[in-house]
């Protein structure tokens, strides 16, 4: 090809042909890396093996908000930690810089990352509900699902918003890494006492309306379609809410390089 | 100032005009404009921090110029910038692929980017042009920095564009690895493409360029062939004071830019 004759003027390339590439490219990185497949994977059946042992456990909430709140701490390590970590380390390396000089529109290069991530959140909730039915035999009817993963997509949409935010307000990696690290604990322990009064009813309506508690309450609720309630579509909202200002942020103030 | 030197007889391949470019209060390149001829490898050269990268950070697209027009054969770079990157081919100064994909994958993405279609064997054919066969399965990172150059280059020029763009081609490199980009960026040119390249080399400027501007503080100073640029400035009082013995580019260079060291 390097020897060829030049073309009078290069053809510009096709969005799917462009988003093709990407994807394919995402994918395999993503499935290449170690600390993601963990995170991906581990995490949240960790979590959810921990909700059903002791004593205490059923203080934590029904068992399909345990299993909710399992899937929901997936969805934040993916996003927080691993989205985060990806795009900070790329920037820095100027990986996306060499992709913005290609014909790629910006939009592209984000949302093949962001699809990749998407696409690892329905399959940690697969797995996360595979386990459930099996090893803790709580399982969902068919509608419950299907509603799951659509509520999973709104869901991943309020933590990738975190994470996004994340990368646009702070431009050096190591700082994101750790802010990362900060931010995800209490943001995930703040919901995980969403559908629990250990420490009392203010904190557990803070803890509802929090994200990580608006996302577990649309997942608990999605698991269970004929109880979908008042409180449920609240959540959904303010998971859409979420998204929209903590995206906002991260888009607005985002750049491509560190430099 | 304007770019002098040959007369043009082809309709440029790259036209710059009246650039500016700011990083908040700070200019970095203040009215700038060139003029590349199809099949002319152009050098820019300056010191640290001189805007050589500005320039070719907006004219691909990186960064978005506060006023200037870029055309690329008869394309607005600004109105149309998909079909623009499209013409060129960009070497960054210190290029990053994802660290997850061997080589092979990396070209098959970039030929994906680009609209190229290439099968496996095409992308082996096109690693053993550059004799990178046997490392089609290896990460950039395990790569020499003479063969993490040459992948650069072929990713640069795997759309077969008119117009490449090489932001300090060889720095880093030893001597050996240098002559053979210099030979690849030669062959580039052989086939019709236009060069633009910067650099800090003198020697390699006068080894590849057919004319060279040199640029400092944002502003273009003078254009020419490295030749025309000696004879220009032979006897310019800043070049005589630095020059030892017969004035060379160099001392064209540091007469002109001053010699304290930039960072």
């Amino acid at each position: 090809m390097s020897s060829a004759t030049i073309a009078p003027s290069a053809r510009v390339p096709t969005v799917s042909g462009i988003l093709g590439a990407l994807l394919r490219a995402d994918f395999t990185v993503q499935l290449r890396n170690g600390r993601a497949l963990v995170l991906t994977l581990i995490v949240p059946l960790v979590l959810l093996y921990a909700q059903f042992a002791g004593k205490r456990a059923v203080q934590l909430g029904d068992p399909l908000f345990r299993v909710a709140t399992a899937i929901s701490f997936g969805i934040a390590s993916i996003a927080i930690l691993g989205y985060t970590a990806t795009v900070a380390r790329d920037r820095e390396k100027g990986v996306f810089q060499r992709l913005r000089v290609t014909p790629a529109p910006t939009w592209t290069i984000m949302v093949s990352r962001l699809a990749v991530q998407l696409v690892s959140m329905l399959a940690m909730t697969v797995v996360v509900l595979l386990a459930a039915a099996v090893v803790e035999k709580v399982s969902l009817d068919p509608a419950g699902y299907v509603l799951t993963l659509l509520a999973v997509i709104f869901s991943s949409a309020v933590f990738l918003g975190v994470g996004q935010a994340l990368v646009g307000l702070i431009k050096s990696t190591d700082t994101i890494n750790a802010v990362g690290r900060l931010v995800y604990l209490p943001l995930f322990g703040l919901g995980l006492f969403a559908h629990s009064q250990i420490f009392g009813t203010t904190f557990e309506t803070i803890s509802r309306w929090s994200p990580a508690g608006a996302v577990s309450t649309l997942l608990g609720g999605a698991m269970r379609p004929a109880a979908w309630s008042a409180e449920t579509w609240g959540a959904l909202l303010a998971s859409i809410l979420y998204s929209l200002a903590f995206a906002g942020v991260g888009i607005r103030w985002f750049q491509w390089s560190t430099r | 100032m304007s770019a002098t030197g040959e007369t043009p007889t082809h309709h440029p391949a790259l036209q710059v005009e009246d650039l500016h470019v700011s990083y908040g209060s700070k200019r970095a390149v203040d009215g700038v404009s060139i003029q590349i001829h199809e099949g002319e490898i152009f050098g820019l050269l300056g010191p640290n921090g001189a805007g050589k990268t500005s320039t070719l950070s907006a004219i691909e697209g990186l960064l978005r110029p506060d006023s200037g027009s870029i055309r690329i054969g008869d394309l607005d770079t600004g109105a149309n910038p998909s079909a623009a990157k499209a013409r060129m081919g960009v070497q960054l100064q210190s290029t990053s692929f994802p660290n997850d994909l061997t080589i092979r994958e990396i070209v098959r993405l970039y030929a994906g980017l680009y609209g190229v279609p290439l099968s496996r064997a095409d992308i082996d054919d096109l690693l053993g042009e550059i004799h990178l066969e046997e490392e089609a399965s290896k990460r950039f990172s395990q790569l020499s920095g003479g063969q993490q150059k040459r992948v650069s280059l072929l990713i640069a020029t795997i759309h077969n564009p008119p117009l490449v763009l090489l932001d300090e081609p060889t720095s880093g490199l030893d001597p050996q690895a240098r002559r053979q980009l210099w030979d690849r960026i030669e062959r580039l040119r052989d086939t019709g493409r236009s060069i633009l390249l910067t650099t800090h080399s003198m020697e390699e400027a006068q080894a590849v360029c057919q004319r060279v501007a040199i640029i400092d503080r944002g502003k273009l100073l003078t254009v020419d062939t490295p030749a025309g640029l000696i004879e220009k400035h032979k006897d310019d009082p800043r070049v005589r004071k630095v020059a030892r013995g017969q004035v060379t580019l160099d001392d064209v260079f540091i007469g002109l830019t001053g010699s304290e060291i930039r960072d």
